[in-house]
């Protein structure tokens, strides 16, 4: 057994607060320490070649590398250990950085501590034996959740790279929230015009099967091998029919009855709707929650929508359908929310009927929206608008920290679009810092300012109703003085939130939430598009708030995520799977029963003469939990590189002096 | 056994970290720098149901002043359960080392989730300071 | 109590040869021992008794005896086995077979309802240094000890065991023939548990610590408890070694809260480890804390039917999260 320790300086990452040289004289008198050295960075090449020459000329079987976490490098030390002839997993990692050095203070306490975890890595590096990562085949499919724009451009790049792809969308068409809006900026492209041909390439790509109004409901398996179930909602129209003529939303009882959430409310639709005219599929849905027929089993003397579909294609018989999938990776693509600015009464939405979100002028101003883009306030054009940034975002009170990246620059293209639909109108933002990071950005927001829109550093508090006109009060934080101005419509621009039901996602996935709520990415700067669940990679705002190149750019980053593993056709498994001594197992079963996946049966061994039952693992099924070795009572099985010895030995150690 | 470092008792303390949870917001605490004491050891399982009951005792019986298990949140487990049977198992052994005279606080149980890296570390300040008071476990002294 | 059906039975077994042996009790060396008694052929079965002294949990042979060593050329017997069970002997057998360890056809249970067992500690006190082999009947409410010739009655509260006081099995839940009219239920109580838990941690400490301290690492405990049946106990294991080899109070600390945590959801309360234990450890304090605690957390008792699955192998959402912080 001859054990070689590697301590890393990290630069002054780690060297700053730990005492490596003393570190690396310590490890040399552990038992089976042959070679102990420190170096600036173990990760880098002439580190990588370091370790290597030690193994070749002290022939090294065993490595403890004292860096930075596992969850950063161990891949990459593995991957040296295999060059150098050895197997991967005689490797022994100890975390000096995320959970010593960048965290304690005191250099000596963090020294000592160091060696500690140095010493208990090197006694469990003497216990480690090789081990053979498991190879299982990848099901060449993948599944995109969400069909916004950067499912959509996910779904495209997977596709034209020659995989299949279930794009799962859960509203009756794709499109997400660009095809909410009216122009995009700063190029103020029309959002329907260039998000359109996509949607088209995604209903005529031979390899995308586009399943609207559905949802996932439960995902089994691992990378490689997702079993996934669909449920497809019923529409009550037979798809294969509709020719998406309309005729049944004119006809319908409930026309102009319903709130129409394509609109956010701004228009009301009828029970049988299509979200948008551009949709893809343009087939009609049945708001099954509304419709009289389906809620009272009777609408009229006769359903009206069946009266003049010539088709025939309205069907209430309907019934939703479950659907499995065989996937080998997912990708996440599942959109944002809106901030409710009824969180923030003092704004005044809900209150005052003028006071609307950006989202909602969005479609206001869009020329297929319930006002045909002509803005009005109580039937007349306002004389004012006001726009007031930041709501709901760089908020601690509501619990959004964070800055929802596009707001500044939506708010600049709404106060562009304003000016340009009402010349006369004065266009004020109360802004508190300005954000226009992007390519063209800064440009747009001169020439916003240049068309007259006034911007004013205003901490707005309140808002309320004088007369006929809103009020909003604040402080004009540049001049240092209270402030009140008056407008017609006051829009607020909300910021972006996860979804509501990113919760459950979360939970169907196995994909963490960050402390905002989106989803966590496995390194925020050098592992954006992965998550911890090997094979599910996200895609746009569902990780973040971010702008459309920066979504589109990010979907295809995660495609080619996806199309990395799905070309492979093979991946690793990790082999913590556990060994059984088939003459300690008394055959009670209770790794048996406590393991999630059925991995273990019984089997039977032949004991001095006598026909016994002993537990025996399907490698196959083990997912590498270890909760069948915390519950033998005898220790009969073990989990192979999380053995009690081993665990054992480094608590020992780690209870000792150094 | 546990340092007497300038007179002050500094009390030795382990932790049982599952890979996907625990032991991503312990590294995020430190990516954030959040400061903590150093008194606590990391041991990564991969997952809080491999935390066998009894290591509690051994570390105990080998002069360990405090044990923390932390996992996932019930229903976030990355194996579906882990958490849930490592549940059970826990509170049945606090309840036993409390009922022979052991001070249960020295055995903690948590769920910290991989963004919770601000939890961890007042979960081992936390910790650090009750054990301070607390001592440190002299009932498994080699002198008797 | 039905002795003789037992009997009868027992000896149509024995010489039809469905059974490999009968299990019962027979009448000890000296004063009021009872000894566990093979029978193999049917003229042994004559040795058998039954009387309120018969407190050994038979259950545990069937550990013991399960695999014994072949000569070379000798196939497995599959014979029955036949014993008698009183309430808690079945919940034994329950949970074996729940932990897949028995099967319900290898097994023959004269099951036998029982209103108490004399605990040999109290009886020995009362009534030391007898040597001559006694007997006792049970008569109402009060044992007649006969020594010698001569009846001694004793109010039953005085010699019966105190787990029996509150059992609340003692009809077998399980048998193959039943050896009398079943008897009422005990009223569950965990009164010295209850007193244990009142007081101070330090109090407690000292207490168990003053126990552990004169535990002699005999092992009876847990060769006696039929439901330590692993053959490589983990307590001799060395690579780990979970605990020392040596016997002091420290590592016999960790023996036995070792086996009070592995009989946790297991453990059936038929009081033999304390029976058995040579240096009158109070173990069934410490093992019916288990129990409290289980029913408590989880409403479960184990050895109720052979169906169940082990406590710690199964769990519900809502569980107590009592503890955690």
């Amino acid at each position: 057994m001859k054990i070689g320790v590697y301590v890393c300086h990290c630069g002054t990452n780690i060297a700053a607060n730990i005492d490596v040289v003393k570190v690396v004289g310590y490890a040399a008198t552990l038992p089976y320490v042959v070679v102990s050295r420190d170096y600036q960075y173990m990760c880098s090449d002439p580190g990588q070649e370091l370790i290597k020459k030690d193994i070749y000329e002290h022939k090294l079987d065993r490595i403890v590398v004292a860096s930075c976490s596992p969850a950063m490098h161990e891949p990459t030390f593995q991957k040296v250990l295999e060059e150098a002839g050895l197997n991967r997993y005689c490797l022994e990692m100890v975390n000096i950085r995320e959970q010593c050095s960048w965290v304690h203070m005191n250099r000596e306490e963090a020294t000592r501590k160091t060696m500690v975890l140095v010493a208990g890595a090197a006694a469990r590096a003497a216990l480690l034996w090789p081990l053979t990562a498991r190879e299982v085949n990848v099901t060449p499919t993948a599944l995109v959740i969400g069909g916004g724009i950067s499912g959509i451009q996910t779904a495209l790049d997977i596709a034209d790279n020659g995989f299949r792809v279930y794009l799962v969308e859960k509203e009756p068409s794709i499109g997400g929230r660009m095809a909410q809006l009216d122009k995009t900026f700063p190029t103020l492209d029309c959002s329907a015009c260039i998000l359109t041909p996509k949607m088209v390439d995604v209903s005529r790509h031979p390899l995308i099967e586009l399943m609207t109004y559905a949802e996932v409901v439960d995902v089994q398996g691992y990378v490689g091998n997702f079993k996934v179930k669909v449920k497809k909602k019923p529409r009550y129209i037979d798809t294969a029919k509709c020719t998406g003529c309309g005729l049944c939303a004119e006809a319908c009882i409930l026309r102009g009855k319903i709130l129409n959430e394509f609109d956010v409310g701004t228009s009301k639709r009828s029970a049988v709707y299509l979200p948008f005219p551009q949709a893809v599929p343009l087939k009609y849905t049945v708001d099954k929650d509304n419709c009289m027929f389906i809620r009272y089993g009777v609408c009229g003397k006769y359903p009206a929508c069946k009266k003049v579909c010539s088709s025939e294609a309205i069907d209430f018989n309907q019934k939703e359908e479950f659907v499995e999938l065989n996937v080998g990776a997912i990708v996440v693509a599942a959109g944002y929310d809106v901030f409710d600015p009824k969180i923030k009464p003092e704004l005044g939405y809900g209150l005052y009927r003028n006071v609307i979100t950006g989202l909602e002028l969005e479609r206001l101003c869009s020329a297929s929206g319930p006002t045909h883009g002509k803005i009005k306030v109580d039937g007349k054009e306002p004389r004012a608008v006001l726009f007031i940034h930041c709501v709901g975002s760089r908020d601690a009170q509501v619990g959004n920290e964070y800055c929802s990246r596009v707001c500044c620059m939506y708010t600049a293209k709404h106060a562009y679009l304003i000016k340009e639909k009402l010349p006369n109108t004065k266009v004020t933002v109360c802004y508190i810092d300005m954000r226009a990071s992007g390519k063209g950005y800064e440009e747009f927001y001169k020439k916003v300012q240049l068309e007259g829109v006034q911007y004013r550093r205003v901490n707005v508090a309140e808002v309320y109703q004088k007369g006929e006109k809103l009020v909003a009060r604040g402080e004009d934080t540049l001049l240092g003085e209270p402030c009140e101005i008056e407008s017609d419509l006051i829009v607020l621009a909300v910021g972006l939130t996860p979804k509501k039901n990113a919760k459950d996602t979360s939970v169907l996935l196995r994909i963490p939430q960050g402390s905002d709520g989106f989803f966590l990415e496995v390194h925020p700067k050098l592992r954006p598009l992965e998550t911890t669940s090997s094979g599910v990679f996200l895609a746009g705002c569902c990780q973040g708030p971010k702008d459309i190149p920066e979504s589109v750019a990010q979907a295809s980053g995660a495609a080619s995520k996806a199309v990395m593993l799905l070309s492979k056709g093979k991946v690793l498994v990790e082999p913590f799977t556990p060994q059984i001594s088939e003459d300690i197992c008394t055959g009670c079963g209770f790794c048996i029963e406590v393991c999630p996946y059925e991995a273990i049966s019984f089997k039977d061994v032949n004991r001095y003469g006598y026909s016994v039952k002993a537990a025996s693992v399907n490698e196959a099924l083990c997912k590498g939990c270890g909760a069948c070795s915390a519950a033998c009572l005898s220790g009969a099985i073990q989990q192979n590189a999380f053995t009690d010895e081993q665990l054992l030995t480094v608590v020992k150690m780690l209870s000792g002096d150094t | 056994m546990s340092g007497i470092f300038k007179g002050a008792f500094e009390p030795n303390i382990i932790a049982f970290l599952c890979n996907w949870c625990s032991y991503v917001g312990a590294d995020l605490a430190g990516i954030s720098r959040i400061r903590y004491p150093a008194n606590v050891k990391v041991v990564r399982v991969m997952c809080s149901g491999r935390v066998n009951p009894l290591f509690v005792i051994y570390a105990l019986r080998h002069g360990l002043d405090g044990i923390l298990i932390a996992g996932c949140h019930p229903g976030d487990c990355h194996y579906l359960q882990g958490n849930y049977i490592a549940r059970r198992r826990l509170v049945l052994m606090r309840r036993l080392i409390e009922y022979v005279g052991i001070d249960p606080r020295r055995l903690r149980v948590s769920w910290v989730s991989a963004s919770e890296g601000a939890k961890f570390a007042d979960l081992v300040k936390e910790m650090v300071d009750e054990i301070k008071k607390l001592g440190p476990i002299e009932q498994f002294h080699e002198n008797i | 109590m039905n002795l003789d059906k037992a009997k009868i039975e027992a000896k149509k077994m024995l010489s039809r040869g469905e059974v490999k042996y009968v299990i019962g009790y027979e009448i000890g060396t000296y004063g009021f021992r009872i000894s566990p008694s093979f029978a193999r052929t049917p003229e042994e079965v004559d040795k058998f008794t039954l009387s309120p002294l018969c407190a050994n949990n038979l259950v545990t042979y069937l550990k013991v005896e399960r695999s014994p060593p072949l000569p070379k050329g000798i196939k497995p017997s599959n014979l029955k086995v036949a014993l008698f069970a009183k309430g808690c002997d079945s919940r034994a057998i329950l949970q074996l077979i729940a932990e897949k360890n028995l099967s319900r056809e290898d097994v023959f249970i004269f099951g036998v309802p029982c209103t108490g067992r004399i605990d040999p500690k109290k009886i020995e006190a009362m009534f030391p240094r007898v040597v001559s082999k006694a007997d006792v009947v049970e008569k109402d409410d009060s044992y007649i000890i006969m020594i010698e010739g001569k009846d001694h009655p004793v109010p039953k509260d005085k010699l019966i065991f105190d787990h029996c006081r509150s059992c609340q099995y003692p009809n077998p839940l399980v048998y193959d023939l039943l050896l009398g009219d079943e008897v009422a239920a005990g009223e569950d109580y965990y009164d010295s548990v209850v007193e244990l838990e009142k007081q101070t941690l330090n109090e407690r400490w000292n207490y168990w610590r003053s126990h552990f301290e004169r535990c002699i690492r005999c092992n009876a405990c847990r060769n006696v408890c039929p439901l330590c049946y692993c053959d490589d106990c983990i307590l001799e294991r060395l690579k780990p070694q979970w605990m020392r080899r040596s016997v002091n109070a420290n590592d016999n600390t960790v023996y036995h809260l070792t086996r009070a945590y592995h009989m946790a959801g297991r453990c059936i309360s038929c009081g033999e480890c304390e029976r058995v234990c040579p240096m009158h450890l109070p173990l069934m304090k410490l093992y019916k804390k288990l129990e409290k605690d289980v029913k408590e957390l989880f409403e479960y008792t184990p050895g109720l039917t052979a169906e169940e699955k082990p406590l710690l192998t199964t769990f519900k959402p809502e569980d107590s999260e009592e503890f955690i912080k």
